[in-house]
């Protein structure tokens, strides 16, 4: 079975029986996590979309709680002198999909609102609409958080897609009735089972949402086709489609285990569940002869890895540890004054819009004096309100702070030093875990900079990151000062307000393109220390050098940082007076 | 609720499962914290229970829920009418979710709004709060949960009552709930004070095994294709689940702890250095449950064993940075102090 080699119309193909199935029940698959740049592409999946399911209901970005899930017409009510409700739009969504354009940036209770709608009154069974969630983020940007994800069941990649090819399918409106009427009604045979929950096993994916989906995709497969029986190939397209880009892990090593050591066991395929036991049970003699079938499980394992993208897999041997948890490592974004939550700031005047609510006192305030101005109201009422007498309650929040660490683990930055800057650290880590701040560490060492550890409050991993730090090489000045710039933006853009501590001597001799070179490295150096200037990103710069070092004190001037020279600093006076100008600076 | 899964047919999570019985039986308990993988039927386990647990009394039409059998820790309307006989009705026990970005109106309760506008009343509209007492309150993701919002909660869950004085309401009800909390904490930790708030915590994996992660599946298939005949098999199941808790209720109260097992307590705490004495008390409390809800008359060293862990894991006074397993810890002092 060689599924490596797909062609580009088979892309667009695959596309079109992606939209039947969902079409099928958008509930039953929770939806679609598509990632696509905004392009022809993409608005052609969508028409194809609103081609199949009805409705279709767009929810904006800026969405308010009243809209998405229906309330009281505030302008409408005070026109018509009786409270007009409106429905939301969720509401409106029954049966159908709601598309969320830019949902990797949707404010979280946004989402957490969704969600809840759909798991409403069932945890389980129809929950009554899909959700297709639009993406757009880059490659290392925020993404949707995995909670969210992972409850879509289809996740489409629509950016491999050229704009030539074209999205089909075969199976018109009646196809798509016929499934919906039927899907319910297959079953799934005990080996079936077998090998959706072996692969996902085998490919780390844990949550067990992920199995029920697939067997779901199965047979809405099936049923599109119009037959009365799940057949494997079923099994393997959904296994494709669902848990395979959900892989956390690439299972110890495919071909090895592939490999025919021992002659044949007696057992004949088809495998049945107990054999499949057996294998569990037996792992080093669990192949079968190449005369043979191969057992379903292992046929839909090499299926699903030959499906898992290229850049996932360079990801994953990467990344031992896996992608768990990694979208939601982006902090979510905190509005410093806040209409929603907070302590409390005196009303201001203006429409509640954006989930803001009402003050009522505040706005019967300002009607009061302006009666004698106006026509008395009609109905019996009071007061005579205007929507200009609108008051709104606000809040001021504090905003998020993420500490940015970049540290210097080239050679120069002898390695004694490393460790008192690890150590001070740590020290600091301890406190900001007191303050709830974010975390990011970078470092930088032989030719290029790298995160250690995206933004997160999980200081066990900070620490982790830390400790399997190497050191040695040159110092890419330039380079870890572009990244530490790169993620303060990322961060601010997200409305945390980011702080840049650098940890090093300043001896840069490694330009940005990774080759060595004194003169070019400053250079480059240079440039991106004005920059950081330039971004008013505010910055403490720990001379690590064994002396006071002229040169860094240069580099912490350009880049209006804050200069602390540490000649032979233990590691709680280096914390100590880090946390004194950190506050200062937040301050 | 016709379609929640029974909380019979649930497959492995015994320490899930066991923590969620114990705050059934005694609320005082505590809430659980979930802590563990997506996916793994947290939020199916608690709605299960909810869902076998016998109704509630509760007074006719109030917004609180308050028990017409009491008199005090009752909301104020309830409390000026105690006089007369309240009329009852039964209610299912409530678990109500909080979603990861509500605001404070939506779960401390607010103006209502709209009687405001149309009939210039002045009067609360009740909030996610109100609606979980006497049940379950469940937070997905607690610890990505805002501070100000964890604030609001530990307050709340400490006093057992919501006090809401804004927009000129001055509004004092009762909101005795069961947190129960669920996340990763690979994406953030908790505030300790309101680990502490805690009574139990466990850790949920996926399990490893094979055929179990298939029984799940399939149950749970067979589940949605046919909700009712489902629930129809696992009646028999329930019903017994049912009568263990009501009997466990009922036996709480007769049930002590003699001075031997209370001296194991404390010294368990003191060998792990817990911070205050909410820790012995927690321990004490679910020994009685746990006792209860085997039947048993006596609290034995085996019922401290299986509920030391569950007590105490989460209120180890530790570095931060330590990564050392908790439970490891946990163990270690079981032997110490209790012996094997």
């Amino acid at each position: 079975m060689n599924l490596t080699d797909r062609s580009e119309s088979q892309a667009g193909s695959e596309l079109g029986w992606a939209l039947a199935a969902l079409a099928v029940s958008p509930m039953a698959l929770g939806g679609a996590w598509v990632r696509a740049d905004h392009g022809p592409v993409r608005d052609q999946w969508l028409a194809f979309l609103k081609d199949k399911v009805t409705p279709c209901v767009r929810v904006p970005f800026n969405v308010d709680d009243e809209r998405l899930l229906g309330g009281l017409d505030l302008t409408a009510s005070l026109a018509h002198g009786t409270s007009v409700w409106h429905p939301g739009l969720l509401t409106q969504a029954e049966q159908g999909v709601v598309i969320l354009p830019m949902a990797e940036r949707l404010d979280a209770s946004v989402l957490a609102r969704i969600l809840q709608a759909q798991e409403r009154d069932t945890e389980s069974l129809p929950a009554r609409f899909g959700v297709v969630a639009l993406d757009e983020s880059l490659e290392d940007e925020r993404t949707l958080p995995s909670s969210f994800a992972e409850r879509l069941g289809l996740w489409l990649d629509l950016r491999q897609l050229s704009p030539h090819d074209e999205i089909f399918t075969d199976f018109d409106a009646a196809d798509i009735a016929h499934a919906r009427a039927h899907w319910l009604q297959l079953t799934l045979s005990d080996a079936q089972w077998l090998a959706i929950c072996q692969t996902a096993q085998a490919l780390g994916v844990d949550s067990l949402r992920a199995p029920q989906m697939t067997a779901r995709l199965a047979r809405i497969l099936a049923a599109l086709q119009a037959r009365s029986t799940v057949e494997d190939h079923d099994v393997v397209r959904a296994i494709q489609w669902v848990i395979s880009p959900r892989a956390t892990v690439l299972p110890q090593n495919p071909s090895e285990e592939a490999a025919p050591p021992e002659p044949a066991p007696p057992e004949p395929t088809p495998p049945d569940p107990q054999d499949a036991e057996q294998q569990d049970n037996n792992d080093s003699e669990n192949t079968a002869p190449p005369t043979e079938l191969p057992p379903l499980e292992d046929v839909v394992l090499a299926a699903a890895i030959a499906a898992l993208p290229d850049k996932l897999l360079d990801r994953l041997t990467l990344n031992p540890q896996g992608l768990r948890g990694a979208g939601s490592q982006g902090a979510r974004g905190v509005q410093r004054h806040s209409v929603h939550r907070g302590r409390p700031l005196p009303p201001r005047p203006g429409r509640p819009h954006q989930g803001a609510r009402l003050h009522v006192l505040a706005t019967l305030r300002s009607a009061i004096p302006r009666q004698k101005l106006r026509t008395p109201p009609k109905h019996g009422a009071l007061l005579a309100l205007r929507p200009d007498d609108f008051h709104c309650h606000h809040y001021a929040q504090q905003s998020a702070t993420c500490l940015i660490f970049a540290v210097d683990a080239s050679g120069s930055a002898a390695v004694q030093r490393l460790a008192e800057a690890k150590g001070a650290v740590e020290l600091l880590l301890n406190q900001s875990y007191a303050r709830r701040d974010w975390v990011c560490v970078l470092a930088f060492r032989a030719g290029q900079a790298q995160v250690l550890l995206p933004p997160t409050r999980s200081l066990v991993r900070a620490k982790r990151a830390l400790s399997g730090l190497p050191a040695g090489g040159g110092t890419p000045l330039a380079s870890g000062l572009k990244l530490a710039l790169e993620v303060a933006t990322q961060q601010a853009r997200q409305g945390v307000t980011p702080l840049l501590v650098v940890l090093s001597d300043g001896r840069a001799n490694v330009n940005l393109q990774g080759m060595g070179g004194r003169e070019e490295a400053q250079k480059d150096a240079h440039a991106l220390a004005q920059a950081c200037a330039q971004q008013r990103l505010s910055s403490l710069w720990l001379d690590t050098s064994m002396q006071p070092d002229p040169l860094a004190k240069q580099w912490a001037n350009l880049m209006q940082a804050r200069y602390l020279p540490m000649p032979y600093a233990q590691s709680e006076r280096m914390a100590d007076a880090m946390r004194h100008v950190v506050s200062g600076m937040r301050s | 609720m016709a379609s929640t899964f029974p909380f019979s047919a649930i497959v492995g999570q015994e320490d899930m499962i066991l923590a969620i019985q114990i705050v059934a039986v005694d609320p005082s308990v505590g809430g659980v914290l979930v802590l563990g993988d997506r996916g793994t039927g947290k939020s199916t386990a608690v709605r299960g229970l909810a869902d076998l647990l016998p109704p509630l009394k509760v007074v006719a039409g109030c917004p609180y829920g308050c028990d017409p059998a009491k008199t005090a820790g009752v909301c104020a309307q309830c409390s000026a009418a105690s006089q007369g006989k309240p009329k009852v009705e039964t209610r299912p026990v409530p678990v109500v979710d909080l979603p990861l970005g509500a605001s404070e109106d939506r779960v401390v309760g607010a103006l209502d709004l709209e009687k405001a506008l149309s009939q210039g009343v002045k009067s609360f509209a009740p909030g996610l709060l109100a609606q979980a007492n006497r049940g379950f309150l469940y937070i997905d993701e607690v610890n990505l949960l805002e501070d100000h919002l964890v604030d609001l909660l530990i307050d709340v869950a400490a006093s057992g009552e919501n006090l809401v004085e804004r927009e000129g309401l001055s509004v004092r009800h009762p909101a005795r709930f069961v947190l129960v909390g669920s996340g990763n904490p690979e994406e953030g930790e908790l505030r300790p004070q309101l680990l502490d708030r805690f009574g139990l915590s466990v850790e949920v994996k996926t399990p490893q095994a094979l055929d179990l992660r298939v029984e799940v599946v399939r149950r749970r298939d067979a589940f949605e294709r046919d909700p009712q005949a489902f629930r129809q098999k696992w009646e028999a199941a329930n019903e017994a689940q049912r009568k263990k808790i009501v009997a466990a209720r009922k036996r709480l109260p007769n049930l002590d702890l003699d001075d031997e097992m209370l001296h194991l307590c404390a010294a368990l705490c003191q060998r792990l250095g817990t911070d205050g004495l909410r820790a012995e008390l927690t321990l004490m409390r679910s020994l009685r449950a746990l006792a209860a809800l085997n039947g048993k008359a006596k609290v034995t060293r085996q019922d401290l064993q299986r509920v030391a862990p569950l007590v105490l894991r989460h209120r180890l006074r530790r570095n931060p940075l330590d990564d050392t397993g908790s439970d490891a810890r946990v163990q270690r002092a079981l032997q110490e102090v209790v012996g094997s």
